[in-house]
C-alpha cells in the first residue's frame, strides 16, 4: 500500500503532535504529582506538628479521651489513613484508622500493639502511602511520637483523573490540528500540486496549458517556473516540429509532412471516393546550376522553383520539398487528368520562366512524373514509388516532359532492377566480352584498325544490347568498374597480337563520362607502360556529353591525354550539340560521322548536305573523320567522293570476337582490299593505317 | 487491643450551638444569679461541652418546675468549680461524695443520682488480665493510676481505701492521676500503669468501650456501694424553694419531659438524699486523707 503525500504529512504531523503532547502530558503529571506529593507532605507535616503541639498535656495527664480526639480528629482530614500516639516504648496509646481502608485495616490490625509502629513505618514505604512520624515533646522529654499516615489514593486518583481529561483534551487537540493541518496541506499545497500534475499530463499529451498562479510563496513560484517551462517547451516543439516537418531553406513541408499529409488525403479520398493527384517533379540538370554558379544560387534556384509552383497551387493542394531538386506535389479533388495536365502545364511555364541568378539569366526545366490515387495506388508507398518511377521515365524521356504513370513503367523499372542486379555479376561471370569492328580507310578499303566493342551474353535473356544495358552501367556507376575493364582487355589484346607478330593497328575505345573524371589519363598512362603499347595505337572516343559537364575538368584531362600521346576522336558528331566551340577548345585527331546520317546518303539531300559539311569542316580544321554505318556501295563511294577518310560498317566487316578478329588479322585478310562495286580512290595513308577506332556500342 | 474508627461526618450543628452557649455562660454567672436567677453548678468530670449538652435540658425543667430562671454553670476545671463552692456561686450544685463532704457546712444534700440504673456505686480497681496481678498487695512497688485527682471519691479514695484495707501504705505504690476515671482505665489498657482506679460503672461507659477493648480487662478488687454522687443546695436557701427543688428533681422519672431529661443527662434517676447517707463516705475520706475537710 502506498501512502500519498497528504497521508505521510498528516501522519508525521499527529505522530510529532502525539509525542510533544505525551512529553507534555508527562511533564505536567509529573510536575503535578511533585507538587501534590509536596502538599501531602506538608499537610502531613502540619497535623503531625500540630498534634505534636497539644499532645503533651493530654498525655501528661494521661488524658487518652482526649488524645482519641486529636486522632480521631486527625484522621478525619481527607487523605489521613492513620493517627496513632504510641509512648516512647513504642506502645499505641491512641491509634485511629480510616475505616474506608478495610485492607489496610485488617493489617493493621493482624499487627501485635509492639509490632504496630514498625508494621506501620513499613506500609509507608509503599506507593500508596505516606507515613510520617513526629516526637512529641515536653521540656526536653520525649513523651511518646505521632504517627500519621497520608493515602496517596486520592492522589492517585486526582492523577489518573487529570490523566484521563489531559489525555482526552490533547487527542481532541491532536485530532483537531490534525484534521486543521491536513485540510490546510490539502488546499494549499495538494491543490497546486494536483494542478500541476494534471498539467504536466496534458504537456505528456501534446498539450500546454497554463497553471494558475494562486500564491507568491514557493508553490506559485512553481506554478510561473512550470509555466514557462511549458511555454518554452511549446517553443521548442514548435520549432522541432517545424524542422521535422517543413524544409529550412524553402519553408515548404517535407518528405515527412508531405507523407503524412499524403496519408491524410488518403483516408479524406477513401471516405469521399474523391480522386488525388501526386505530381513528383524534378529539375533537369540542376547539378550545372550549382556546378556552374554555385551553391547558393542553386539554393536561391530552389526557393524560387517552390514558390512559383506554389502559386500554381490551389489552397486546398500542397506543394513539398522532397530534397535536393525534388519536389512533390498534392492534388486534391481531381476531376480528370485533363485538369492535372493543365496543372502540370501550368508548373512547367512557371519554373522556365527565365530569372537572374547570379548575375546571369537561368532557365529552368523539370520534369513531372505523376500518379493518381487510387488509380496507381492505394497506399502511401505505392503512390511515392509510382509517382517517381513516373518521374523518371519523363526525364529519360526529354527535358521538360510530363508523364503520367503507367503500369508499363513498373515492368520497364523492373526490367531495369534485374538488369543492373545481373550487370553486377556479369563481370565476374565473364558474361561480358569484346567484339571488334574493324576501320577501313575508306578510299584504300584496307583496315586500319578497329573499334572495340562489348558484347553481353547473358545465361538466360542472350544478346543484350550496349544500348540496353550501357545506360543502366552508367546509372548505377557500374560504368566505371566495366570500362576499366574493357580498357584492361583490349590493351591485353593488343599487346598479345603483338607479341604474336601480327600488326593489330589501332584499337578506337569509348570512354564514359562517369570513368573520364577519375584520374583516368593516370591509369592509362599506368596500364600504356605495363603492356607497352605505343600511345598512338589507342584512340579514345568521347562524346560531346563528357565536354558539357565540366570543362575545366575535362579539359585538363584531356591535356593530359594529349600528353600522353593518345588519339582523341569526337563521337556522334552532328547528333548532339555539335558545338565548334569543342572542337575550337578541345583538340581532336578525329570526328565520327554518326551512322543516322550515313544511312541516307547518298539519296537523302539533307543527310548529303550535312556530311559534305562535316567534312569540309574537318579538312579544314585539319581533323580526320571516320563515318560509320557504311552498309552500301554508294554510301562508301559518296563518302570517298567527298573526302571521308575512314569508314566502318557491315558493308566493309561485321563486328568479330577477339579469337576471330586475330584470325581475321593473321590470315592477311587485312591487306587484301575489300571487295567493293566501286574502286578504291588511292592508296592508304599512314594516318589512315593508324587512324584504329573501336566502340564500346 | 481496640481500634476506635472515625466516622467520616461534619460536627453537629448542635455541638456548635452549645459551645457557643458555654462560651456566653462561661462568661458572666454570677451577674446571672444575682439577678434573681438560680444557679445550677455541675462538677467538670466531663468537659464544658458534654456537661452542658447533658444537664441544660435539666436546668431548664427545673427552672419551669420552679417558674424561676435556672442557669446552668460549668467549669473549665476542678480548681474553678471549687472556688465556686467556696465563694458559694452555686444555688443548686452536683458534684462528688467527697466534695459535698467537705463543703457540707454550706451545702445540704437533698438528692442523689441513679446511674445505669442504680443509686450506688463502688471504687473499683482495674488490672489487664495479662498482668497476672489477683491480689491487692501485688500492688505494691507498682503504679496505680487514678481517675480524676485526690479528692475523686471513686477514682481515688475508695480504691486508695481497699489498698489501704489490704495493708499497703501510700509509700508503697507510685500514685499517678488520669483527668478522670475513664482515662484511668485506659491508662492500664494501655500498659501506662499497672492498676487504675475508677467507678464501678467506668467500664460500662459507651466512650470506654469505643475506645478500648474492655474484654482484656479485669477488676482487681471493689468497694462497699456508696450513695451516687449528690445534688445539694446552699444550706441558706429557704425550705420550701429547696424541698421544690428536690420534688422537681425526684419526680423526673414520672413524666416524659422529665424522663427525657434524665436521657439527656445519661441518668436512670434521681432519688432523695440526705447527710447521713454519705457517711461511709465520710469513713473512707477519713481513713485516706485523714481529714474530712483537707486545706
Amino acid at each position: 500500500m502506498q501512502f500519498g503525500l497528504r497521508a505521510k504529512f498528516t501522519v508525521t504531523v499527529l505522530v510529532i503532535l502525539t509525542v510533544t503532547m505525551a512529553a507534555t502530558t508527562y511533564y505536567f503529571i509529573h510536575t503535578s504529582i511533585e507538587r501534590q506529593e509536596q502538599q501531602l507532605h506538608e499537610r502531613g507535616r502540619a497535623l503531625g506538628r500540630l498534634i505534636s503541639l497539644i499532645s503533651p498535656q493530654a498525655i501528661l495527664a494521661f488524658d487518652y479521651l482526649q488524645l482519641n480526639d486529636y486522632t480521631r480528629e486527625v484522621s478525619s482530614q481527607p487523605d489521613v489513613v492513620y493517627g496513632l500516639v504510641v509512648s516512647p516504648q513504642g506502645v499505641p496509646i491512641s491509634s485511629y484508622i480510616r475505616g474506608s481502608n478495610t485492607s489496610l485495616r485488617d493489617r493493621i490490625e493482624a499487627a501485635r500493639p509492639n509490632t504496630l509502629p514498625s508494621t506501620l513505618q513499613s506500609l509507608g514505604g509503599e506507593d500508596e502511602l505516606l507515613h510520617l512520624e513526629f516526637p512529641i515533646i515536653h521540656n526536653e522529654v520525649l513523651l511518646g511520637r505521632f504517627l500519621v499516615g497520608m493515602s496517596r489514593e486520592s492522589l492517585q486518583k486526582q492523577i489518573r483523573r487529570q490523566l484521563t481529561v489531559q489525555m482526552f483534551v490533547f487527542a481532541a487537540i491532536v485530532l483537531f490540528l490534525g484534521a486543521a493541518i491536513s485540510a490546510v496541506f490539502r488546499f494549499s499545497v495538494l491543490r497546486p500540486i494536483e494542478k500541476l500534475i494534471a498539467a504536466s499530463d496534458e504537456v505528456a499529451r501534446g498539450q500546454y496549458p497554463v497553471v494558475e498562479v494562486t500564491s507568491a510563496d514557493e508553490l506559485g513560484m512553481l506554478a510561473r517556473a512550470f509555466n514557462a517551462m511549458t511555454d518554452e517547451v511549446k517553443l521548442k516543439q514548435a520549432k522541432l516540429h517545424r524542422q521535422a516537418n517543413f524544409d529550412a531553406l524553402t519553408g515548404l513541408p517535407n518528405r515527412m509532412m508531405a507523407f503524412e499529409r499524403i496519408t491524410l488525403e488518403i483516408n479524406r479520398a477513401k471516405r469521399s471516393g474523391e480522386r488525388f493527384a501526386l505530381m513528383f517533379i524534378d529539375l533537369d540538370n540542376f547539378k550545372d546550376v550549382n556546378d556552374s554558379l554555385g551553391h547558393a544560387a542553386g539554393d536561391q534556384l530552389l526557393v524560387d522553383i517552390g514558390a512559383r509552383l506554389q502559386a500554381c497551387m490551389r489552397d486546398a493542394d500542397s506543394v513539398a520539398r522532397l530534397g535536393g531538386d525534388e519536389f512533390l506535389v498534392l492534388v486534391s479533388n481531381v476531376a480528370d487528368e485533363g485538369e492535372i495536365e493543365r496543372i502540370a502545364a501550368r508548373m512547367l511555364e512557371a519554373a522556365s520562366e527565365p530569372r537572374e541568378l547570379g548575375g546571369r539569366k537561368v532557365v529552368a526545366k523539370c520534369s513531372i512524373g505523376i500518379a493518381l490515387y487510387p488509380d496507381n495506388g492505394e497506399d502511401v508507398e505505392a503512390l511515392m514509388a509510382n509517382v517517381d518511377n513516373a518521374m523518371y521515365q519523363a526525364k529519360a524521356k526529354q527535358s521538360g516532359s510530363v508523364m503520367f504513370f503507367t503500369k508499363e513503367m513498373n515492368i520497364r523499372l523492373r526490367e531495369r532492377m534485374e538488369l543492373e542486379q545481373d550487370l553486377h555479376v556479369a563481370l565476374e561471370l565473364g558474361q561480358l566480352a569484346l567484339h571488334f569492328q574493324p576501320i577501313y580507310g575508306a578510299a584504300s578499303r584496307r583496315p586500319t584498325g578497329a573499334e572495340v566493342l562489348l558484347r553481353w551474353r547473358h545465361p538466360e535473356r542472350g544478346f543484350i544490347s550496349p544500348a540496353h544495358f550501357i545506360p543502366v552501367a552508367e546509372a548505377s556507376g557500374q560504368i566505371v568498374e566495366i570500362g576499366e575493364w574493357v580498357l584492361e582487355q583490349a590493351c591485353r589484346c593488343w599487346s598479345g597480337w603483338r607479341d604474336r607478330g601480327i600488326e593489330p593497328g589501332f584499337l578506337a575505345i569509348n570512354i564514359s563520362g562517369v570513368q573520364f573524371r577519375r584520374n583516368f589519363s593516370r591509369r592509362l598512362g599506368e596500364r600504356l607502360s605495363t603492356y607497352g603499347i605505343p600511345p598512338k595505337a589507342l584512340e579514345l572516343e568521347i562524346t560531346e556529353r563528357v565536354l558539357v559537364e565540366d570543362h575545366d575538368q575535362v579539359a585538363e584531362e584531356l591535356s593530359s591525354l594529349r600528353a600522353l600521346g593518345v588519339r582523341l576522336s569526337l563521337d556522334d558528331f552532328g547528333t548532339g550539340y555539335s558545338a565548334l566551340t569543342y572542337l575550337k577548345r578541345f583538340r581532336f585527331d578525329v570526328l565520327k560521322i554518326d551512322q543516322s546520317f550515313v544511312a541516307g546518303l547518298p539519296d537523302n539531300p539533307d543527310d548529303a548536305s550535312l556530311v559534305k559539311a562535316i567534312l569540309a569542316m574537318a579538312t579544314g580544321l585539319d581533323l580526320k573523320v571516320v563515318a560509320e554505318g557504311v552498309e552500301k556501295e554508294e554510301q562508301l563511294h559518296f563518302l570517298v567522293t567527298h573526302g571521308c577518310d575512314f569508314a566502318q560498317g557491315y558493308l566493309l566487316a561485321r563486328p568479330m570476337d577477339e579469337k576471330a578478329y586475330a584470325s581475321y588479322l593473321e590470315s592477311g585478310q587485312a591487306d587484301e582490299p575489300v571487295c567493293l562495286t566501286l574502286p578504291p580512290t588511292g592508296e592508304t595513308t599512314a594516318e589512315e593505317a593508324a587512324a584504329v577506332s573501336f566502340k564500346t556500342f | 487491643m481496640t481500634v476506635q474508627f472515625v466516622r467520616d461526618r461534619p460536627r453537629t450543628i448542635n455541638e456548635v450551638a452549645a459551645l457557643l452557649w458555654f462560651v456566653a455562660m462561661t462568661a458572666m454567672p454570677v451577674a446571672r444569679a444575682a439577678e434573681g436567677a438560680l444557679v445550677m453548678g455541675v462538677f467538670p468530670r466531663l468537659n464544658a461541652s458534654e456537661t452542658t449538652t447533658r444537664y441544660a435540658p435539666l436546668a431548664d425543667y427545673v427552672s419551669e418546675q420552679l417558674g424561676r430562671k435556672v442557669s446552668l454553670v460549668t467549669s473549665k476545671d476542678f480548681e474553678a468549680f471549687w472556688r465556686g463552692i467556696e465563694e458559694q456561686r452555686y444555688d443548686i450544685v452536683q458534684y462528688n461524695q467527697y466534695h459535698y463532704i467537705r463543703s457540707a457546712k454550706t451545702y445540704q444534700v437533698i438528692a442523689h443520682n441513679k446511674e445505669f440504673g442504680k443509686s450506688t456505686l463502688a471504687g473499683v480497681l482495674y488490672v489487664r488480665k495479662d498482668s497476672n496481678i489477683t491480689s491487692l498487695g501485688q500492688l505494691r512497688g507498682r503504679t496505680v493510676l487514678f481517675g480524676g485527682g485526690e479528692d475523686a471519691m471513686m477514682g481515688y479514695i475508695a480504691p486508695v481505701y481497699m489498698m489501704l484495707q489490704a495493708g499497703l501504705k501510700k509509700e508503697e505504690f507510685k500514685s499517678r492521676f488520669a483527668v478522670n476515671p475513664l482515662n484511668s482505665v485506659i491508662g492500664v489498657y494501655h500498659k501506662q500503669a499497672d492498676a487504675a482506679g475508677s467507678g464501678d460503672g467506668a467500664i460500662e461507659q459507651p466512650a470506654l468501650k469505643n475506645a478500648i477493648n474492655t474484654d482484656e480487662l479485669t477488676v482487681l478488687a471493689v468497694s462497699e456501694q456508696l450513695l451516687h454522687l449528690p445534688w445539694a443546695v446552699k444550706r441558706t436557701m429557704p425550705a420550701r424553694l429547696r424541698e421544690s427543688i428536690q420534688s422537681a428533681l425526684v419526680n423526673l422519672e414520672n413524666s416524659e419531659a422529665g424522663k427525657k431529661v434524665l436521657k439527656s443527662a445519661v441518668l436512670t434517676g434521681i432519688g432523695k438524699a440526705e447527710d447521713k447517707d454519705y457517711d461511709p463516705h465520710r469513713k473512707m475520706v477519713r481513713a485516706v486523707t485523714g481529714t474530712l475537710s483537707p486545706q
